[in-house]
């Protein structure tokens, strides 16, 4: 072996991952090569005080300081994800109690748009109301002058009189005489009666939404 | 949630990135100390060594999605990007030699272990001195082969690995380091020593 071939091998035989008969011949070489030995025994020194520098590092740790500044800034960065989260959670419940608020107040609307029961409120003509109407609706114009008469009634004093408010279905109407178109015989229609004192209707008057489906018709 | 030791990285990485401050603290206690002293022992300052060590666990905060499990463990994804952040380091400021400077926690370099005599121990403290210098007057791929075999001894294989370079190339890196170091400790004893005990 030479020179160049033992410091191919590196300083460090046993690092150098040598086999045994490249060993043996390094080892020869340095028994015969001065240059080579004082290398290796320089290298044994320098090495000695490498250790020393890695001795006096071994149990070097980061300062407690970036522990603490890193968990500041973890803390700092997760802090938006729970704020979000909050914000979520906040407007989902604000949006449910919106939708529960609203559903309630249609409910609410829908319920009160809808038909009453049929209902018979009697009005004297003479314009004071003998029963208190339940709401507006109910309450029938005590003006005498649009009814229709009925055929085969006998015209009487408005005064002897009462209008009463009825809801019936349309069809009923052909049982006073009138004519009724076919197809709607089952609407539901309001209409005044005037009933002389005996009970019998004596003229009919069609409210104004009913006249109008009625013409229309 | 309670962290259990033993908890392998990349579960505690997972639970660092959903939030979990303890998972991430037990990782960063697991490796900060070998990124320390790989960055304390490259740039030979202190502190570059925790600017550094805080830079790559900063990462790991805001990017733990970097992280790929298929490409290698989180411990070498950190050492990584330790390196990469030490080469920028060295780029920057490519001859910074602060390194008698101690942290205030004392940290940083021991002193000599079992000074017999007070002469004996400023020798060592002056040995210490010179190879630390010759060591970070090494160029940069050179002083990497030499903080991972002879300082944190690690075998060619483990050395190759980190460094992202055949195994063939580290043993040429370090062989060529060592020949360099020597013949800067050579030139470093031909100049006239700082006061020892010794005169």
């Amino acid at each position: 072996m030479n020179c160049d071939e033992f410091e191919n091998l590196g300083l460090d035989l046993n690092q150098s991952g040598a086999d045994a008969e490249q060993r043996a011949a390094a080892l020869d070489h340095l028994r015969h090569c001065s240059h080579c030995a004082g290398l290796v025994e320089s290298w044994e020194e320098a090495r000695a005080e490498l250790f020393l520098l890695g001795d006096a590092t071994r149990e070097a740790q980061t300062p407690l300081r970036v522990e603490m500044r890193l968990r500041q800034e973890f803390r700092a960065q997760r802090r938006p994800s729970v704020f979000y989260r909050r914000t979520a959670l906040v407007a989902a419940w604000s949006l449910a109690v919106v939708t529960l608020v609203a559903g309630a107040w249609n409910w609410e609307s829908w319920r009160h748009q809808q038909p009453k029961k049929p209902a018979i409120t009697p009005v004297a003509t003479n314009g004071t109301q003998q029963v208190a109407a339940p709401n507006d609706v109910l309450l029938a114009d005590s003006d005498t002058s649009a009814f229709i008469p009925l055929p085969g009634t006998i015209p009487i004093e408005s005064g002897d009189a009462s209008v009463m408010q009825v809801r019936m279905q349309r069809g009923a109407l052909s049982a006073l005489g009138l004519p009724v178109d076919q197809e709607h015989v089952s609407d539901w229609i309001r209409v005044d009666l005037l009933v002389a004192e005996d009970g019998v209707p004596q003229a009919v008057r069609l409210h104004q939404a009913t006249t109008q489906e009625g013409t229309s018709q | 949630m309670r962290i259990s030791t033993d908890e392998r990285d990349d579960v505690l990485l997972r639970r660092a990135a959903r939030g979990e401050e303890d998972a991430f603290t037990c990782l960063y206690k697991r490796h900060q100390a070998a990124l320390y002293r790989y960055a304390l022992r490259m740039t030979g300052s202190a502190w570059s060594a925790e600017e550094i060590v805080q830079e790559v666990f900063m990462t790991l905060i805001r990017e733990p999605k970097k992280y790929n499990a298929e490409r290698g463990a989180v411990g070498a994804f950190l050492f990584g990007i330790t390196r990469n952040r030490v080469l920028k380091h060295l780029e920057r400021r490519p001859r910074e030699f602060s390194i008698e400077d101690a942290s205030p926690n004392g940290s940083y370099y021991r002193e000599p272990v079992d000074p017999v005599t007070p002469a004996v121990w400023a020798e060592q403290r002056e040995r210490v001195a010179q190879i630390r210098d010759a060591v970070l007057s090494l160029p940069e791929e050179f002083r990497e082969a030499v903080v991972l075999c002879e300082l944190e001894e690690l075998s060619y294989e483990e050395a190759a690995r980190l460094s992202s370079c055949p195994i063939g190339t580290i043993r040429s890196r370090l062989h060529r380091g060592r020949a360099l170091l020597l013949a800067k400790l050579e030139l470093l004893r031909q100049t006239p020593r700082r006061a020892t005990a010794n005169g």
